[in-house]
């Protein structure tokens, strides 16, 4: 029984002690293979030798009536435990688990809120914990090594006299050993079952016996101790149901920095080494390295890889060893091709040493628990799967609606749309919600893909949060992200996400990324306050995105082009409203506001932007209603480009043309400024007021004029004057007076204006003005805000809209008439209309037109084309000789410059 | 000396007789390492690092450790030409005896060639792209052709370069690819210990000082603490509890500058305040040293100043001063 009993101590997760252990496998060709790990899981065994079974995979085990106590054993194709069991499937050999039954394991797990997402942590101290997990790897530290995988290549198979190898990895752990505490509890009852159990299989079976188990186990395995000392410890056996399967796993959660505690530190080189016939290994790694680097764009050539590799050699010569190992390979890499840039390399470092492989499990393996779960939680929820569609409503402020709340809000993540939110139930206040329930066939095996996430519904969707997190390149997605979590009640992810959110934080300067972000934290702050759960971080976090953001806007919002304005403007207003809804400080409100005004009296934010953040201002009553005044009249003044002030006008009273109904202080604003404007400089402006009121309504502009002028609604009963009629009349008596003196326009006028500027109603005014209103009408509609029923509109007949060309040539300034018509391409989508000549002849010709006709060039007729072309061709003049006229001067300035020097000389 | 002893000369430890080394250099072993084997496997190697990390201090005692000699160094500034690096004319001998041997006038790294030494080029980037690619040839094919003399000098063994150069100065000449291809690099880091920079500081600002007849207040060590570890966290890109991720200026805010800032602040505490050494003396300095881009680091401060400082009652005084300043 002696000779053909032989223990093999190997490295967990070791590609080098696995190559050693196929081989002593080969030669020792044992009938029975003991392996480390669950007694209760043997029969699983065989399923991995199944070529359909791709590794990294993990035996998984769970306490059957809470899945949340899970234990997991990773395993990887390099992993000597795996290799052993294909050996042993291979040639026919018995193959058994032989550590503590995991029902024992499970049952002594500390509280199940503890059990870890990724499972298999060890609860003893640190340092004992490491000494037993990965003793190679604390004798590889001791001689001045990072990697344990180096160490080994370089002391056991590199060794000029190899040895046994097994036999002196025994002696080495031996005297560890020795020098460290003797082992208690769950470890010792650990050793003793597998004493027992192989004392069993020696004498069960007839030929040689092989156990494959963590180094640091051998020389326990190997002492004699008596068997009744052994049952002694594994008396007591507590009782729990498990039920195991695999479960796919994936390299990133291999790695020791996810929280394995197991894991190894860079499982993308270990799977390399597995991979890789050893003297290829130098080369091909820096090869790998430097395909990564190319991928991120970085230049490296061949003669640096020869480099790399000359170095290494190098590295590895000074420092004492037989080849270069892994840091001497790192060192290389970043001299040599990353320009000894250590930031370069982590770029890359994560991807060729992590790696993104994923295991892949054969069908007919059991994959239950989280079925199990979901099973379970229906029954305790009582929350029937139909395949109807059925309403729900949920109260949040009952215990059962919560849970019933935070399981579909995890389906949802979990990508198992079992339930529907129909309504945000924001809208309704934030402790309701209505879901549409309906279960399809297909949702189970979408949720059994989760496995690889976790084992429970909330591990699962905590897991692939996780995920989520790491993918999320921009702050609003991770703040999505951060409020799902929250919704969902899975605190973990919670913490995670928020510090990924504050790095992003910090790391971005995009005003606009930060304000976008501003919305879904305020959600997940007002949520979490209505959960009741501890958002003080997420309350520090949104002062802190805020007071970042605000200090960012005045320069992000300077020098925007047309679309990026109106991008931002909406940016701002989100962001504006989430400061409203926030509870949060003052200061960090004056912050907004501060940077609001700093918009609005900058001279170089775009104008549209200034006008938004006036209106928001206004509405959050930071100015008074003459101070308003001032404002349009400065940013309107003739000083000011045209397209300006229309960017301003319409930011103002964008979406707020309404507002003027309601609010008799700003209307007298714009009432004063208005009729303050000269006669033809109010004309050049008309084409601003329409727009910026073409999205009121037929019934508000009614309104409007009619609180304009006190009159009674036609046709609404109920309403006679004004109620503020009194305070409007004496006011406006004055401001009649007033313009009296100065020969300016009576209350008549005032009529006038204020009709041109809204359009609609155009019986009261003189035969000019209707015409001048209709020019206006067609474009921006008279009480439709709705496109599509736009009335008098230009329709699509080409010698209508020359005509109507003309005519708004006839009544505006060259740079309003370039503003109508950019409005009209826009509105109208006259593109159609530049097909035809007469109307291309009516057209203003500039710059965008000329783009407008480029863009066109190949749809257009031949006759189309003729017109275009003297089009351009005038564009194009007027340019060159814009040009020109520059060039002369500055070539005359030279002249003279150069002139003057000579004369000096 | 052997790559082994040259590693314990520079880093300190026992020599293979026993004698105890003193320590060149106090960094991470595995950068000085790199940069031996670079040069013993016959590379030019390139010292990166910000000012004030012992680039120069580190290629000096290499060149000596190896070749036994620091002196052959070209100081390379944006007036170096071909001539200084390469060789120069004799004009009088040219007139003389034609173009020969004798006419030319050898630069350090031609010495360095003829010699099998050590050639050391300080702040490469310094001198303009086109004369840094004169060193091209030299790096990969270790042999400088003279066409006026229709021949070409070839180093002997043991000759390399070790160049150094700054990598976050603005306003200096990249490296062409080609050239940078030529080198293996090491970074320099900046000290990673709190205490150590600290240390380094206030010996540096009490040396300054008493060379500059500053009396140094009783509150120096204080004041230095604070301003390294506002260096530090704005440099780190975060605060020192690690809790706050924050954005980093673009200047590089090196333990050189923290010792500017301080014996400036110094200078003004003894002429302007009595001797009194405050936040008022210090903060100005500070925004000179933080603020090297108007409109980026502006911002980098204010919100350093808005998410850190504020709530910090001990640095109450740095907050107001450089809020009023910003």
């Amino acid at each position: 029984m002696a000779a053909a009993l032989q223990i093999f101590g190997i490295r967990h997760h070791g590609p080098g002690s696995a190559r050693r252990l196929l081989e002593a496998l080969d030669a020792l060709r044992p009938s029975t293979v003991l392996i480390e790990g669950p007694s209760d899981a043997s029969e699983l065994l065989p399923m991995l030798a199944d070529a359909a079974m791709v590794p990294p995979v993990a035996l998984l085990t769970y306490a059957v009536d809470e899945p949340a106590r899970a234990i997991f054993w990773p395993l990887a194709a390099y992993s000597p435990e795996y290799q052993a069991a294909c050996w042993a499937a291979r040639n026919g050999a018995a193959a058994r688990f032989i550590d503590l039954p995991a029902s024992w394991r499970l049952a002594s797990e500390a509280p199940p809120s503890k059990a870890a997402d990724d499972g298999a942590k060890e609860p003893d101290p640190a340092r004992d914990d490491l000494l037993e997990r990965d003793p190679i790897g604390v004798l590889a530290a001791a001689g001045g090594y990072q990697d344990g995988e180096s160490w080994w290549r370089d002391v056991i198979e590199e060794n000029s006299r190899p040895g046994p190898v097994f036999a002196a990895i025994a002696d080495a752990m031996t005297a560890l050993r020795e020098a460290a505490p003797p082992v208690h509890g769950l470890e010792a009852a650990r050793e003793a079952h597998m004493r027992l159990e192989i004392a069993k299989a020696a004498k069960d079976t007839e030929g040689a016996v092989a156990v494959v188990c963590g180094a640091w186990h051998v020389p326990a395995l190997q002492q004699k101790a008596s068997a009744a000392a052994d049952r002694a410890l594994l008396k007591g056996a507590p009782k729990q149901k498990i039920a195991a399967t695999w479960a796919p796993w994936t390299a990133p959660r291999l790695a020791f920095a996810s929280g394995y505690g197991a894991g190894v530190a860079a499982p993308g080189w270990c799977a390399h080494l597995w991979d890789r016939p050893r003297a290829a290994i130098v080369t091909s790694w820096l090869a790998k390295i430097a395909a990564a680097l190319r991928d991120e764009g970085h230049l490296v050539s061949t003669a640096s890889l020869i480099e790399a590799e000359r170095l290494a050699v190098g590295l590895a010569a000074l420092r004492d060893r037989p080849a270069p190992g892994f840091e001497e390979l790192r060192e290389a890499a970043v001299a040599c091709l990353c320009f000894g840039e250590a930031l370069v390399w982590d770029t890359i470092s994560r991807r060729v040493l992590i790696g993104a492989d994923v295991g892949y499990i054969p069908d007919d393996v059991p994959l239950a628990p989280l079925l199990e779960d979901l099973q379970r939680e229906q029954k305790r929820l009582r929350l029937k799967p139909e395949a109807l569609e059925r309403d729900l409503a949920i109260d949040l402020r009952s215990e059962s609606g919560l849970d019933r709340s935070t399981l579909l809000h995890r389906l949802v993540l979990l990508d198992v749309p079992w339930g529907r939110l129909t309504d945000a139930g924001r809208s309704r206040g934030t402790f309701r919600e209505r879901w549409m329930l309906r279960w399809e066939p297909e949702f189970a095996v979408q949720l059994v893909e989760n496995l690889v996430h976790g084992p429970t519904i909330a591990q699962a969707a905590a897991g692939r949060l996780r995920g989520a997190f790491l993918q999320a390149s921009d702050l609003k997605t991770l703040a999505d992200l951060v409020l799902a979590a929250l919704t969902a009640r899975l605190p973990d992810a919670v913490a995670s996400g928020i510090g990924r959110l504050e790095r992003r934080a910090a790391q971005t300067s995009d005003c606009a990324e930060l304000l976008r972000a501003l919305p879904p934290v305020v959600n997940t702050v007002r949520y979490g306050q209505a959960r009741a759960t501890d958002a003080a971080q997420m309350e520090f976090l949104l002062a802190r995105i805020l007071v970042q953001g605000a200090l960012a806007l005045p320069y992000a919002a300077r020098g925007l082009d047309a679309a990026s304005a109106s991008a931002m403007r909406d940016v701002v207003r989100g962001a504006d409203t989430a400061v409203t809804l926030a509870a949060i400080g003052g200061a960090e409100r004056a912050a907004w506001h501060d940077a609001l005004r700093a918009i609005m009296r900058d001279a170089q934010a775009t104008p549209l932007l200034a006008g938004a953040a006036a209106s928001l201002l206004y509405e959050a009553e930071a100015f008074p209603p003459d101070e308003a005044t001032l404002l349009l009249g400065r940013a309107l003044s003739p000083g000011r480009a045209v397209a300006d002030a229309a960017g301003f006008f319409e930011g103002f009273f964008d979406g707020g043309g309404a507002r003027l109904i309601h609010d008799q202080g700003l209307r007298n604003a714009v009432d004063r400024w208005m009729l303050g404007l000269e006669a033809d400089v109010f004309v050049e402006h008309l084409p601003l007021f329409r727009r910026a009121f073409s999205t009121l309504d037929r019934m508000q502009r009614r309104r409007l004029l009619d609180a304009l002028f006190g009159r009674a609604a036609v046709g609404l009963p109920g309403r006679s004057l004004a109620p503020d009629a009194a305070t409007i009349w004496p006011r406006h008596s004055r401001a009649s007076a007033h313009c009296c003196r100065r020969g300016w326009p009576m209350t008549e006028d005032r009529d006038r204006r204020w009709r041109l500027a809204l359009g609609g109603e155009d019986e009261a005014l003189s035969q000019a003005d209707q015409r001048l209103s209709g020019a206006l009408t067609a474009l921006y509609g008279e009480g439709n805000a709705d496109d599509k029923k736009r009335r008098g509109g230009l329709g699509a007949s080409a010698p209508h809209v020359a005509r109507w060309m003309s005519d708004i040539r006839a009544y505006f300034p060259s740079p309003v008439v370039q503003i109508v018509q950019k409005d009209a391409f826009d509105r109208l989508g006259l593109q159609r209309m530049l097909l035809e000549p007469e109307f291309l002849a009516a057209v203003e010709a500039d710059i965008n037109l000329v783009a407008n006709l480029i863009a066109l060039r190949n749809v257009m007729p031949e006759k189309t084309k003729e017109t275009a072309r003297h089009v351009i061709a005038k564009v194009v003049a007027a340019l060159m000789e814009r040009l020109e006229r520059k060039t002369a001067e500055v070539s005359r300035v030279t002249v003279h410059l150069v002139q003057l020097g000579r004369q000096r000389q | 000396m052997a790559p082994r002893a040259v590693a314990t000369y520079l880093l300190g430890g026992k020599a293979l007789d026993g004698t105890a080394v003193s320590a060149k250099y106090i960094g991470d072993r595995r950068l000085i390492e790199t940069a031996i084997a670079t040069l013993a496997t016959d590379r030019a190697l390139l010292l990166l690092g910000v000012p004030g990390t012992a680039k120069s201090w580190v290629s000096e005692h290499l060149a000596a450790a190896i070749s036994g000699d620091s002196t052959v160094v070209i100081q390379c500034t944006a007036g170096t030409d071909e001539n200084q690096i390469r060789y120069g004319w004799n004009y009088a001998q040219l007139l003389a005896h034609g173009l020969s041997r004798q006419a030319l006038v050898p630069t350090p790294l031609l010495r360095a060639m003829e010699g099998g030494k050590l050639c050391r080029l300080e702040e490469l980037t310094r001198m303009g792209s086109d004369v840094q690619d004169t060193l091209i040839t030299v790096l990969s094919e270790k042999m400088m052709p003279v066409p006026e003399l229709n021949e070409a000098v070839y180093a002997r063994r043991g000759f390399n370069v070790i160049a150094t150069a700054n990598n976050r100065d603005k306003g200096v000449n990249e490296l062409s690819s080609a050239l940078k291809r030529r080198f293996n690099v090491v970074v320099l880091p900046l000290p990673d210990d709190m205490e150590q920079e600290i240390a380094i500081v206030t010996r540096r600002v009490g040396e300054m000082a008493l060379s500059l007849d500053l009396p140094a207040p009783k509150n120096v060590a204080q004041e230095v603490a604070r301003v390294v570890a506002i260096f530090r966290e704005l440099r780190g890109g975060a605060t020192l509890d690690g809790r706050i991720t924050l954005k980093t200026p673009s200047g590089t805010l090196s333990t050189a500058e923290a010792i500017a800032v301080m014996v400036g602040g110094l200078s003004q505490a003894t002429y302007f305040n009595d001797g009194r050494l405050s936040a008022e003396g210090v903060a100005p300095n500070m925004i000179g040293a933080i603020v090297k881009d108007p409109v980026q680091d502006k911002t980098v401060l204010e919100e350093y100043l808005e998410t850190v400082l504020k709530k910090r009652p001990d640095y109450a005084e740095y907050y107001r001063m450089l809020v009023d300043l910003v």
